[in-house]
């Protein structure tokens, strides 16, 4: 059998046995996103000689959250809830050169770790953040997530869900972010470019990818991306010929000072009077 | 695991002398600046030790404000007044918050404009002298700080050079008021060496 | 799987800071403290504005760029103890400060830090709880700093008592943090925080300043690398130099395996963290002692209070003729339980004075109830006890 390409990033072994299969359930987007994703790394690698190593996944806690588990052959961190964000900032203060992706959930980043997405996409720090959003909260058993939509029945929205769903990716482009697209799992090759421009982009990068939850929304997942496929509409479109679907595409691009290259200037000007620094304190 | 200096049973405990600073006003009136000029001055510039601590929390709201400077030759413990020797007093209500932390015959530096009344003023070395006069003839109220720490100087001078303070003062002002500052200590430092601080 | 091992290309912090010369100082305690981080290698500091503890941080700011560091102010306490986690994987130290509400905030990331025995460094500068409590002094954290994250797990604590300790026990905090791989705490009292006192600052190299070990320098290749194995302190090999290593800080084993878990392997891994500190305790903390041979009645403190417990020591003796013992924590956690039960053989009154209602009057009890008639606690709120004050408590009980 054909070995699949994207295996020589996994760890299939471990100094302590083996470290496979992965977690996901049957027919979860998440494994599909890994694959994108890896893939739209090993062009990255391939084209702009960037070494493997530079590279580093984190992620919150959640189904997504498991995509940087002990199979990534990477460096990686699978972190806590909502904080995969604050973890990378500190990584990138530590080391500006890393090339971070982060994988979160719509829990993860709209609901528990709202306020470190809004401030890393205002900082503009220089991350690729990849939100699975399901609708919901996977791991948990189904309960309704801030991405729920009004009238949903979960197990935490029994008589039907009243909060309107945020639009995660209005809210970062809003806050700063200096590209935000939204696909579905049903869109590999887009996925794959989106993801690859995030990364190239110097800037908090958030690419939305609604992925499917068989499990708790009860359906095959073939009938799920089928209906991706029909839900969506390209973001071209203006708002009266969507009829009420969800749009897709890039929704802002824009070039605008990262974070570490900006405090970079600060650093300067004191490597400027190198020597010097220390006799300002005593003043 | 280091055990550090462990004694032997009756051996002679020194008692370090302490010199102890109350400071006491309202905000604005460089409370904070005085102790703290004082305290480098000490520290810095006569090789001493000391410790400045400020009022903090409910004390510094409501305008009221103190600073306190122990100074010593040796190690400080405990790092507030216990029994100030000196006692600055910009307001009323300072004086009489503090008056009892005074020692007797403790020094008491006080602007008659702001302080009227001294109870049982025979006890301390009352000096009166109108800080908030002399700085606002020299340019503002904020310097009634430099103003008292020269009129204070006579009274400290077997502690303390003057170059001392006048280094303290030019490190912790604006450098753009440095030369006034140093004016208006000049100013408060003859005002009590010519007697006038009674 | 990359063969070879390779030093981080990657990191650019690679700071020459401009460090304070040798010589005295006269600086605020909350100063001092960045002053002992940069002196010990510090290049992120991350933090979230809070009162007493704000002056560390707008030094902080100022300082840090100074010498090739970062400082951000990030959105809250949480964010800003996680991206110690990322700093310090990142192959960096880091450290913040805060005061007891923020601290509650980084109670997760400490606990993450704990199982992924992530190095980095939190200044506690306690104001008075519960609640929004006050603004003023305070040593209320104590035992939040020892059992305030979830779950098991050890900490290291260290308790300054000045200006110069607010330098040297940041240092130490680094050097402990760095060698046992865990999150150190410095916990101070908002009296050492705001005060102002001389700071001596040795030269360079007489301050040592200790590295964490990483697998490179043992010659352990990438693909034989146990990020929690090897040894009680794990080489910690940081991102960004080929060992692929997974962060985790769910029960692992000692290759960050975490699909064989295992009753055995949860009681393994936890053991093991702990054993790394409480086993070697005599190693990680200090006391201090004086005067007690023959004393009767001893005081055992910490912090601040210790300032004061030795002004009234001292007064006692001149006084009164009274001889009180003197015990000082400069190390709260791990527990130095066995060095005190050494030094303290057998005596009358064990007495605490504590900015708090009797925290580690506790530890003290447990330790030495059979070596003393009674332990006493002196608490005290908002305000340094006096040294009149703790003497009137021990004369009331002693007479």
């Amino acid at each position: 059998m054909k070995r699949h390409p994207m295996l020589k990033y996994l760890k299939e072994e471990g100094p302590m046995g083996p470290r496979m299969p992965l977690i996901f359930c049957p027919g979860c987007g998440s494994g599909q996103v890994l694959n994108y994703t890896l893939h739209a790394v090993d062009e990255i690698i391939g084209e702009d000689k960037i070494r493997k190593e530079q590279f580093l996944f984190i992620s919150g806690i959640g189904c997504s959250g498991r995509i940087t588990s002990h199979y990534l052959n990477f460096d990686s961190a699978w972190t806590i809830h909502g904080r995969a964000l604050a973890v990378a900032t500190g990584a990138l203060l530590a080391n500006p050169a890393f090339k971070i992706i982060v994988f979160t959930g719509d829990g993860d980043t709209g609901s528990i770790g709202g306020n470190h997405f809004i401030h890393a996409c205002r900082r503009n720090i220089d991350v690729t953040i990849l939100c699975l959003n399901n609708g919901l909260y996977g791991m948990t058993g189904g309960q309704h997530a801030p991405t729920t939509p009004i009238g949903t029945i979960t197990t935490t929205t029994p008589y039907r869900n009243r909060e309107a769903a945020f639009d995660l990716c209005k809210l970062a482009e809003i806050a700063g972010a200096s590209y935000v697209a939204r696909w579905t799992t049903a869109h590999p090759r887009q996925v794959i470019k989106s993801i690859m421009k995030g990364i190239r982009k110097k800037g908090t990068a958030f690419i939305e990818i609604l992925s499917q939850c068989p499990v708790h929304e009860r359906m095959l997942p073939v009938a799920l991306l089928k209906r991706f496929k029909e839900s969506t509409i390209r973001i071209s479109k203006t708002e009266e010929s969507r009829h009420g679907k969800t749009p897709i595409g890039e929704f802002c691009d824009v070039d605008r000072k990262e974070w570490n290259e900006s405090y970079q200037e600060i650093i300067d000007q004191f490597l400027a009077v190198n020597g010097k620094a220390h006799e300002q304190i005593v003043d | 695991m280091s055990t550090q200096g462990s004694l032997k049973r009756g051996c002679k405990v020194e008692k370090n002398e302490r010199f102890e600073i109350r400071i006491a006003g309202f905000g604005g009136q460089g409370v904070v600046t005085i102790g703290r000029i004082l305290g480098e001055a000490f520290t810095l510039y006569e090789g001493k030790n000391s410790v400045n601590t400020q009022s903090y929390g409910p004390e510094s709201r409501g305008g009221a404000c103190r600073s306190e400077v122990v100074v010593s030759e040796g190690e400080i413990h405990y790092p507030n007044v216990r029994k100030a020797d000196l006692f600055i007093a910009f307001s009323q209500v300072a004086l009489n918050t503090y008056i009892a932390d005074l020692r007797e015959g403790g020094i008491l530096l006080l602007d008659p404009s702001s302080v009227k009344d001294v109870p049982r003023r025979d006890k301390y070395q009352v000096y009166e002298v109108p800080t908030m006069e002399m700085a606002h003839n020299i340019g503002g109220v904020k310097f009634q700080n430099s103003v008292a720490l020269g009129a204070l100087y006579p009274l400290i001078a077997h502690m303390i050079k003057e170059s001392s303070l006048r280094k303290a003062i030019s490190g912790n002002v604006p450098p753009e008021t440095v030369e006034i500052n140093l004016r208006a200590f000049e100013r408060g430092m003859r005002y009590a060496k010519e007697g006038k601080a009674k | 799987m990359p063969k070879k091992a390779r030093r981080s290309e990657a990191a650019t912090i690679s700071p020459e800071p401009h460090f304070l010369k040798p010589g005295k100082y006269y600086l605020q305690g909350n100063q001092a403290c960045i002053e002992g981080a940069l002196m010990a290698g510090c290049c992120v500091y991350a933090g979230y504005p809070i009162t007493p503890a704000v002056e560390t941080m707008e030094y902080a700011s100022k300082r840090f760029p100074q010498v090739g560091g970062r400082f951000i102010q990030m959105e809250d306490e949480i964010a800003s103890a996680c991206a110690l986690i990322g700093s310090s994987w990142g192959g960096v130290k880091a450290m913040t400060a805060t005061s007891g509400p923020g601290f509650s905030l980084m109670q997760e990331a400490i606990s993450i830090a704990i199982m992924s025995e992530t190095p980095m460094v939190i200044i506690d500068i306690q104001r008075a709880g519960p609640g929004q409590g006050y603004i003023t002094a305070s040593q209320q954290d104590i035992m939040q700093a020892r059992w305030g994250h979830h779950g098991d797990g050890p900490i290291i604590a260290l308790a300054p008592s000045s200006v110069q300790e607010m330098f040297d026990l940041t240092i130490e905090a680094f050097n402990l943090s760095e060698r046992w791989r865990t999150p150190v705490l410095v916990m101070v009292e908002e009296t050492v925080g705001h005060m102002w006192e001389s700071l001596i600052v040795p030269s360079r190299d007489e301050i040592e300043v200790i590295e964490r070990k990483k697998p490179q320098d043992l010659g352990i290749m990438p693909q034989d690398y146990l990020p929690w194995g090897h040894d009680i302190v794990a080489p910690m090999a940081n991102w960004g130099e080929g060992y692929n290593v997974n962060f985790v800080a769910l029960v692992h084993l000692e290759d960050g395996n975490i699909s064989r878990y295992s009753p055995q392997a949860n009681y393994h891994c936890v053991e093991r963290l702990q054993n790394k500190i409480e086993g070697n305790v005599n190693q990680i903390a200090r006391i201090e002692t004086k005067f007690l041979e023959g004393c009767k009645h001893i005081i055992v403190c910490y912090g601040a209070v210790s300032r004061t417990a030795m002004e009234a020591i001292i007064d006692a003796r001149e006084m009164s003729g009274l001889e009180l013992g003197y015990v000082r924590l400069v190390t709260l956690w791990p527990f130095p339980e066995e060095k005190l039960r050494e030094i303290i053989g057998d005596v009358d009154t064990i007495f605490v004075p504590e900015m708090n209602l009797g925290m580690m009057k506790h530890p003290i009890t447990e330790a030495l109830r059979d070596r003393c008639r009674k332990v006493v606690s002196i608490p005290s709120l908002g305000i340094l006890h006096s040294p009149e004050y703790i003497l009137s408590k021990i004369y009331e009980e002693i007479s």
